[in-house]
């Protein structure tokens, strides 16, 4: 066992839950369970948690707060939903509020079930969360170690999974910074990503570290103009020059194109200054919901 | 022993030793607490982890601010246990805290602030604690060297009780544990997230909670001080202390800022201040007895051998104001 799983610190949110699952997660802290022993500790502090336990339905009001905890979270991070609402929604499944279980959130890595769940299961699903932590942290760091091998390939149809689950958790700061997860990027299905590459003039390039796909970026041509959009990198790889070389690659495969497009929100400043950075322009402005203002950047070719 | 050799079994010891105390620490809290608790290396697995995340930050800087604070608790230790100036050791601690509170005032969220802002307050409550103790230990050794004070023949506990207690008050607060945690508790979350550590994370975390084992090192090993003339009891002795804060740990619950400042200064006039006073009258009493004349130099010193070589300051000014 690394370090990693000897020293479980986690943050404990409830999302709409009845307390009797809080109830019980508390009761592992207590003398009878006493969850210390494994080295767990409640922190209450997203930046020093490595396990984010949540319990209850996802409703409008917590969503926000679920995402920015689990944004706030520093990686490797794992996600445990406890008790039948936090799976699925459980008996508030069909409220009108109630957006479903903590998946249709943030990305969850273990399932404990229970209504509510008893205070066993919730350490074996903490126990279980270790596992993933473990796993994750060993891929984090082989990846990191390779990062200078990194390919940059065209992607294929049969990517579009892996893709669209790095878009999702890409997106997320995205998403944090608009309060709003109405992103297009967000909300995109596997069907409609798998119909993108069957379209002739769309391009897919992806980043392969150890055989796993750590950046991606799409264009299209129209006419002389190749729009590029969605330069996603996964969040723990960020600063490092992927996306810019993703950038760079995206625009080597439209060598007809007279001018380069893209688009983005109007608060993501570090996009815009990462285009302004290539050479971008910003040129129009175009209101999307209420919360999101695109900003559409252009560059001619040199 | 060479201070050079001291300097180095501290430099590779302290984080040894101030990780096992962290915890024995935890392990006793949870025994008191009718609990199993983790293992004793919890700590270490704690820091190799952290070693290991992400470091998220707000500004880039404030990663600087603590290590330097790291830098700084090195130092004052390395001070100390090199035996340098007893003055130059508590102004070095200072420096290190004040480092750690700027990195949590550069991190610019509200809790860090409250933390940062309850860390100077506690700094304040203990500070001038601090000094009474380096000066009681002056008044008894006529040193504030650090080498000199420890072995000095005198056991120092015994003229210096009052301070004793003060010091032991001061370690409460500088422990930051119950019931003076308020900068940065472990069971505070609602109010406090986690205090002056709150926006810290990965290796910066990781590098406050090593400076802390230096510093619990560094400051067990002033209680030693007490006991310099008795090396083995003043061990004992400091592992004592140490489990005397853990108990009083777990008995109390947090005090308010307001009452841990005003406690902590009276306990600095009273128990501090008062021996102080006691040791100042001592020395100056057999000086004062055979009335005025060419004796008194001799008579001072032999009357004051057990407690020091030398006439007491407040002696010299008694004499100068009566003639």
């Amino acid at each position: 066992m690394s370090s990693f799983s000897k020293s479980p610190w986690l943050i404990h949110y409830d999302a709409s839950s009845c307390n009797g699952c809080d109830i019980e997660t508390l009761a592992c802290l207590t003398p009878g369970f006493d969850v210390e022993r494994l080295g767990v500790i409640n922190t209450g502090n997203p930046k020093h948690a490595d396990i984010f336990l949540v319990t209850g339905a996802v409703n409008e009001q917590s969503k926000d707060v679920i995402r920015n905890i689990y944004h706030q979270l520093a990686e490797p991070k794992v996600v445990v939903a406890v008790g039948a609402c936090a799976l699925s929604g459980g008996i508030f499944s069909e409220c009108y509020n109630i957006s479903g279980g903590v998946d249709s959130v943030i990305p969850v890595d273990v399932y404990v079930p229970g209504c509510a769940a008893r205070p066993e299961a919730i350490i074996d699903g903490v126990v279980q969360a270790l596992g993933v932590l473990e796993k994750k942290q060993k891929e984090m760091t082989s990846l990191a170690n390779s990062l200078d091998q990194a390919l940059y390939l065209r992607a294929e149809k049969s990517d579009a999974p892996e893709i669209l689950a790095l878009q999702k958790t890409a997106y997320q700061s995205e998403a944090e910074i608009y309060g709003d997860d109405s992103l297009p990027a967000l909300q995109q299905t596997l069907e409609e990503l798998q119909k993108d590459f069957e379209r002739p003039e769309q391009v897919f390039i992806k980043t392969v570290v150890n055989g796993k796909i750590i950046g991606s970026v799409r264009g299209h041509t129209m006419d002389d103009t190749a729009c590029i959009s969605r330069v996603i990198v996964h969040p723990y790889f960020r600063g490092r020059g992927i996306g810019r070389r993703l950038v760079e690659e995206i625009e080597k495969t439209f060598p007809n194109a007279k001018r380069f497009e893209v688009k983005t929100g109007h608060k993501s400043e570090r996009n815009l200054f990462q285009f302004r950075h290539h050479g971008y322009q910003e040129f129009k402005t175009e209101p999307f919901t209420p919360a999101i203002t695109w900003v559409y950047l252009q560059k001619e070719r040199k | 022993m060479n201070p050079w050799i001291r300097l180095i079994i501290y430099l590779v010891a302290a984080p040894v030793v101030g990780g096992l105390l962290a915890g024995w620490d935890r392990r006793i809290s949870a025994r008191m607490q009718s609990r199993q608790g983790p293992p004793i290396f919890q700590p270490f697995y704690d820091v190799l982890k952290l070693l290991q995340k992400e470091n998220v930050v707000v500004r880039r800087s404030q990663n600087y601010y603590i290590f330097f604070f790291l830098l700084l608790a090195i130092f004052t230790g390395g001070l100390f246990f090199g035996g340098a100036d007893l003055l130059l050791v508590i102004f070095a601690l200072t420096l290190a805290a004040i480092f750690f509170v700027l990195g949590a005032y550069k991190a610019s969220s509200p809790y860090s602030f409250i933390g940062a802002e309850r860390e100077l307050i506690q700094m304040m409550a203990y500070e001038p604690m601090i000094l009474l103790t380096a000066i009681g230990m002056y008044m008894v050794t006529k040193s504030f060297a650090v080498n000199e004070i420890a072995s000095h023949p005198t056991l120092l506990v015994l003229m210096l009780p009052g301070i004793f207690l003060g010091f032991l008050y001061t370690l409460e607060i500088k422990f930051r544990k119950s019931p003076f945690d308020l900068s940065c508790s472990h069971h505070a979350h609602q109010e406090l997230v986690r205090g002056i550590t709150t926006e810290f994370s990965g290796r910066t975390l990781a590098m406050i909670e090593i400076a802390h084992w230096y510093e619990s090192v560094f400051l067990l090993g002033w209680v030693y001080l007490f006991f310099g003339s008795l090396p083995v009891l003043g061990v004992a002795m400091s592992l004592l202390v140490f489990g005397f804060i853990i108990l009083v740990d777990n008995v109390f619950a947090r005090l308010k800022w307001q009452t841990a400042l005003k406690s902590a200064w009276l306990v600095a006039a009273v128990l501090g201040f008062g021996n102080i006073l006691v040791l100042s009258l001592l020395s100056s009493k057999p000086a004062d007895l055979p009335g005025s004349g060419g004796a008194k130099p001799v008579a001072t010193t032999e009357m004051s051998a057990p407690g020091g070589t030398a006439p007491a300051p407040g002696n010299a000014m008694e004499t100068a104001r009566r003639n």
